[in-house]
């Protein structure tokens, strides 16, 4: 299969502008029709340090970074070691010289384009324009859209000025003019532009909150916590124009007992966390699944325990989010894939803990939270919208009343004649404290009972090629994105490999995997985190023996080191 | 709370009292709070329908399921923070607050100060009787070092915190002290409450003659010594060295502190406006903000 896509990786000091430099090139070639996933690395201080962004585009869909990039763009030294190990034959190489802070050794095979880029930026007389100038470079070399690029400059900075946007042009043809006698020797290329498609670039981050929105939600307390505030700040920004309410609150318990308290008054809540948060939660969690109140809890996975590596991807929160509670509590935990996911399953997550009254937690990971990708534009009327099953206010009202699907109806404060406790005590039927044996037991079989209809309502797990298989993959979360490219890439050379991607991840959806099981001879679950916790489920609820495959270096896999797998274990 | 937007009713005190049977201990100052919850209520005329009353873990936050209302049976510690969502949610409701000294100081502590300071509108009546009567009698933050107790067997190490200082400090909004054994002050103060529009703090001793033994009814009585006729309520510097009295044997029973500040609910509502908020508010200029 001959590559169709190209993979740029900018590398600097932040504050460069490293990151805005990635930004135009994602912008400028979605605009050009092009498909855009985004990588980036921030530096740990809150200015300086080594900073990364990695574009990959295609005119085809693209589910991940990439094995690694075709072109470096390298603005200092720190940027040239730090990628010097990945610079192969055939990459193209664009570093900053000659008066550059570096004189770097060009690999053999190495295609190399030294342009002065603070040089030009100093005779400019604005050492902040050498992104632009390295911008204008890349264009040419690369045959990144010079229309649209144009365009996304312009309307970033039309509003800070006219002088200040004529001054970045000027840098940005000043870097297109210093290229225009070099020989390319490279064959990369950004495709010519076709008809943009209606899509949006958006981070995992910001992909929650507008799915939060466009799910009408009404409530959402947080704490700030990398790698999930973005989601804050985007709900904040947004909420009250739907006329719904924002807080911060003083820790992660109080934000969750605040959801609870605002879904028990009848409007659509949720928070937003990272790993050391649910933990906090936890207790919490336990009052949501006993007093049978929705709540939204979406989980932005960072590799830990403890502090961990708070800025770093890792998927090792399964284990808290299926089972972190004291007793034995209900609840959904779902998985998203891909930053549209992000969108469309945070819409959904809303309905299943409405409709389920119960906590649903959805996980996200640091590699979605930052990534931005072009997804389709979300459609308004297309977005469904379930909400908690009310009391019709006819006979005498008990909240939690068994029924045939375990669902009660609630009433919301301000009902007549619908007053009741929600209570963390084991209650009976009309929510008044009950020990007895048998009314615990009933009451176990109607929070977990209610849940055995979740299966059937969210779409079946997708299976990724036909027929029997030598090797069957399992990934969640992140990790599918990569494995669709290994499988596509393994299929194409012949091996008989598949795929199955839950995004359901408890209650598990048994059958499913095992129909899947039955048409591989071995399964392997590759996952970002220490103890293979998927693994461990799979081997706890179904009759496979899976193959665990786990790395937890705080980076998310590359298709190659999927498809060496499988190779390996055929 | 927000009692002033809600429709009054005429209702009598027994009308606030739920099926539930009270299940504390004879003699227990409780007993004598929760009647003027009742009166409370009925004075203020507080539709029942219109009432959440919230509550964490302790004898006293058994309470809501004494009172015919809207209630939430929380977890240990959680009742403010709970009761803030729930506010916040539905500013059309009132949200009381009921829970002892253990729940809202000790496990609760975190969330005190910021009811307090953002101003939050509801009303917490906090039933202080100086130790953990449901986990059968421990120390707690407001009990003196003199009290032998359960894990205390030697006398506490501990010196005891001044809820009413520690509520005017932070910035709550109606601070307010009263003894059980004066539910006719206790359900005025509680009604002041309620009517207030911000965070109201009422702080109740309660004697526990199961395991307090030296928080008497008598000791309270002997305790508490009511706020001058001519004490200024917007007076901060005065409330503060009022509650300060209780550290020597002179604790106040009144209104202390009752200021008028903008409450955490109307704030969001000017942050609402001032987007232009609206029920029907076209998402897709949200989506449009994302497009390359």
């Amino acid at each position: 299969m001959g590559k169709k896509d190209l993979v740029i990786r900018v590398a600097g000091e932040g504050g460069e502008g490293v990151i805005s430099t990635g930004d135009f090139i994602a912008a400028a070639c979605a605009r050009a029709g092009q498909e855009i996933y985004t990588f980036k690395t921030f530096p740990a201080e809150i200015k300086g340090g080594y900073a990364m962004y990695q574009v990959r585009t295609s005119l085809e869909p693209i589910f991940n970074q990439g094995d690694t990039f075709d072109v470096l763009c390298a603005f200092n030294g720190e940027a040239y070691e730090v990628n010097r190990p990945f610079l192969r034959p055939g990459t193209a190489f664009v570093y900053d010289y000659p008066d550059g802070d570096f004189e770097p050794e060009i690999p053999p095979g190495v295609f190399a384009y030294p342009i002065p880029m603070s040089k030009t930026a100093k005779e400019l007389k604005s050492y902040r324009s050498k992104n632009m100038v390295a911008l204008g470079a890349l264009s040419i070399l690369f045959n990144i859209c010079e229309k649209t690029l144009v365009e996304v400059i312009v309307d970033k900075f039309k509003s800070k000025g006219p002088e200040n946007l004529n001054f970045n042009l000027e840098a940005f043809h000043k870097g297109r003019s210093l290229v225009e006698s070099v020989v390319k020797e490279d064959p990369w290329r950004v495709d010519d532009p076709v008809d943009p498609k209606d899509v949006l670039i958006i981070s995992g981050n910001e992909a929650v909150g507008l799915g939060a929105i466009l799910g009408h939600l009404r409530f959402f307390s947080a704490y700030p916590i990398t790698p999930a505030t973005e989601i804050a700040k985007f709900v904040a920004t947004h909420i009250p124009k739907v006329m719904g309410v924002l807080i911060q609150a003083e820790d992660e318990i109080a934000s969750l007992s605040q959801v609870l308290g605002a879904s028990y008054a009848g409007k659509r809540s949720m928070t937003a966390t990272s790993g050391p948060g649910l933990a906090l939660m936890g207790e919490m969690l336990g009052m949501a699944s006993m007093s049978e109140t929705p709540v939204l809890v979406v989980n932005v996975q960072r590799g830990g325990p403890a502090t961990g590596m708070p800025t770093k991807h890792e998927q090792s929160d399964l284990f808290l989010a299926i089972h972190g509670s004291h007793g034995d509590a209900s609840r959904i935990v779902l998985a998203v894939e891909d930053v549209n996911d992000c969108i469309h399953m945070t819409a959904e997550a809303l309905n299943l803990a409405e409709h389920f009254q119960c906590p649903v937690i959805l996980l996200s990971d640091g590699s979605l939270a930052f990534s931005t990708q072009t997804v389709p534009a979300p459609k308004v009327d297309a977005i469904k919208i379930v909400d908690r099953k009310r009391w019709n206010g006819e006979g005498e009202y008990k909240r939690y009343i068994l029924t045939d699907d375990g669902i009660s109806p609630m009433a919301d404060p301000g009902t007549p004649g619908g007053m009741h406790v929600a209570t963390g005590l084991e209650h009976g039927p009309t929510g008044a404290p009950n020990y007895a044996s048998a009314n615990h037991e009933a009451m176990h079989r109607k929070r977990f009972g209610k849940l055995d209809a979740v299966v059937n309502l969210i779409k079946p797990t997708q299976v990724d090629g036909e027929g029997h298989a030598d090797v069957g993959i399992i990934a969640w979360g992140s990790t599918i994105g990569v494995v669709r490219e290994a499988v596509t890439r393994l299929r194409a050379e012949g091996v008989k490999v598949k795929g199955f991607y839950p995004k359901l991840m408890w209650p598990m959806p048994v059958a499913q995997y095992e129909e899947f099981a039955r048409g591989c001879n071995k399964i392997l679950v590759p996952e970002v985190n220490f103890q293979g916790q998927l693994s461990h489920f799979i081997r706890a609820e179904t009759s496979l023996a899976p193959i665990s495959m786990t790395i937890c270096g705080g980076i998310p896999f590359i298709p190659i080191q999927i498809m060496n797998k499988v190779r390996e274990t055929l | 709370m927000s009692i002033g937007s809600v429709k009054r009713v005429d209702l009598k005190p027994k009308d606030y009292k739920s099926e539930v049977p009270v299940v504390w201990c004879p003699g227990c100052g409780h007993h004598g709070i929760l009647s003027a919850v009742y009166r409370a209520l009925s004075d203020a005329g507080v539709d029942p329908s219109r009432l959440i009353c919230i509550s964490g873990i302790g004898c006293s936050s058994r309470t809501p399921y004494f009172v015919n209302s809207y209630k939430m049976h929380t977890l240990h510690g959680r009742a403010g923070a709970v009761a803030t969502g729930a506010q916040l949610a539905r500013p059309d409701m009132a949200v009381l607050v009921l829970g002892g000294d253990g729940d809202g100081f000790s496990i609760g502590g975190g969330h005190m100060p910021h009811m307090a300071r953002k101003n939050v509108d509801i009303t917490y009546v906090l039933f202080d009787n100086g130790i953990y009567g449901l986990t059968k009698g421990q120390y707690s933050p407001t009990s003196r070092p003199e009290m032998k107790a359960y894990t205390t067997p030697y006398g506490g190490p501990e010196e005891p915190m001044n809820p009413l200082l520690y509520m005017l400090t932070y910035g709550a909004t109606y601070v307010a002290q009263a003894f059980a054994g004066k539910p006719g002050i206790c359900a005025d103060l509680i009604r002041g409450g309620l009517e207030h529009r911000g965070f109201s703090y009422i702080n109740i001793y309660s004697q526990c003659p199961t395991f307090n033994q030296i928080d008497t009814i008598e000791f309270y009585r002997d305790l508490v010594e009511t706020v001058p006729k001519d004490h200024d309520v917007t007076d901060l510097g005065e409330a503060i060295t009022l509650s300060r009295q209780s550290s020597a044997g002179r604790a106040p029973m009144g209104l202390l502190y009752k200021v008028n500040r903008p409450t955490l609910d109307q704030r969001m509502h000017a942050i609402v406006e001032g987007v232009g908020g609206s029920p029907d508010y076209d998402l897709n200029r949200i989506i449009d903000l994302h497009r390359p």
